[in-house]
């Protein structure tokens, strides 16, 4: 693949990794219940759980915004099998920690889990998914998406 | 000429944030005609690396203090404070070429 192939999220979206609807209470069940997904799926090794876990207490990726709160936790490239954007939308807002202020958290209904394991190689992927971040609307529609095809049509 | 500056740009992981920061940071020394050396790093590594730097610009929260100026950048993130994450960096860059 060349360098300058322009890949968005939705390159990265794949069908079982779209949780819609999911009521996980905190951020340990998120990760549990993406875990169980990917690694069935052969997306993620067995180190994925764990160092998720224990990257998203060190260096948490909850990201402030003007009106809610995303997440885009992330760990180590060596426990990405496969590449992925999992996108969960959750019923209830969870507390996830802030990426510039861990001692604060902020309200994350929707969390995009990167398994990126070029390092360098997905800017455009990345900066597609900051362009999805940066727009309500799309927020608004994500939060509200009733099945997957919507979520993938919204980010296309 | 102005000296060229070299900037560590970091994140946790040193595999997604900072690769989107790198190319913010890219695009504002070339409109303004800085020369730089961006290096992307781990945060974890900043300590190390920091005698090589001039310019320590994180997404994460730092974990220790540094002998380099160190910015906070996650405002490329979100969108919110861009101007003046990108005032902080130009104002940091003129001191360091000016010391």
């Amino acid at each position: 693949m060349s360098d300058d192939t322009a890949l968005k999220v939705s390159d990265y979206l794949r069908e079982p990794l779209i949780l819609l609807n999911t009521s996980f209470n905190n951020t340990d069940e998120l990760f549990t219940g993406v875990n169980e997904i990917a690694f069935e799926k052969g997306f993620v090794t067995d180190q994925f759980l764990p160092k998720i876990k224990a990257r998203e207490s060190t260096f948490p990726t909850g990201l402030q915004l003007e009106d809610r709160g995303v997440a885009i936790p992330h760990t180590d490239a060596d426990t990405i099998k496969k590449e992925f954007v999992a996108i969960v939308v959750n019923q209830q807002p969870i507390s996830f920690k802030r990426m510039d202020d861990p001692e604060s958290t902020t309200p994350v209904k929707v969390a995009f889990v990167l398994g990126l394991n070029q390092p360098h190689a997905q800017l455009e992927m990345l900066q597609s998914l900051m362009g999805i971040i940066q727009d309500k609307a799309v927020l608004d529609k994500l939060e509200t998406a009733s099945n997957k095809q919507e979520v993938q049509q919204i980010l296309n | 000429m102005n000296k060229k500056v070299n900037v560590l740009v970091a994140c946790g992981a040193g595999i997604a944030t900072s690769t989107v920061v790198m190319k913010k940071v890219e695009d504002l020394f070339k409109e303004n005609n800085i020369e730089a050396n961006l290096i992307q790093i781990k945060i974890a590594e900043a300590a190390s690396k920091q005698d090589d730097a001039d310019l320590l610009i994180s997404t994460t929260v730092l974990p220790t203090q540094y002998r380099i100026p160190a910015i906070k950048a996650m405002s490329f993130l979100t969108g919110i404070g861009v101007d003046k994450v990108k005032a902080e960096i130009l104002d940091a860059v003129k001191e360091i070429q000016s010391a």
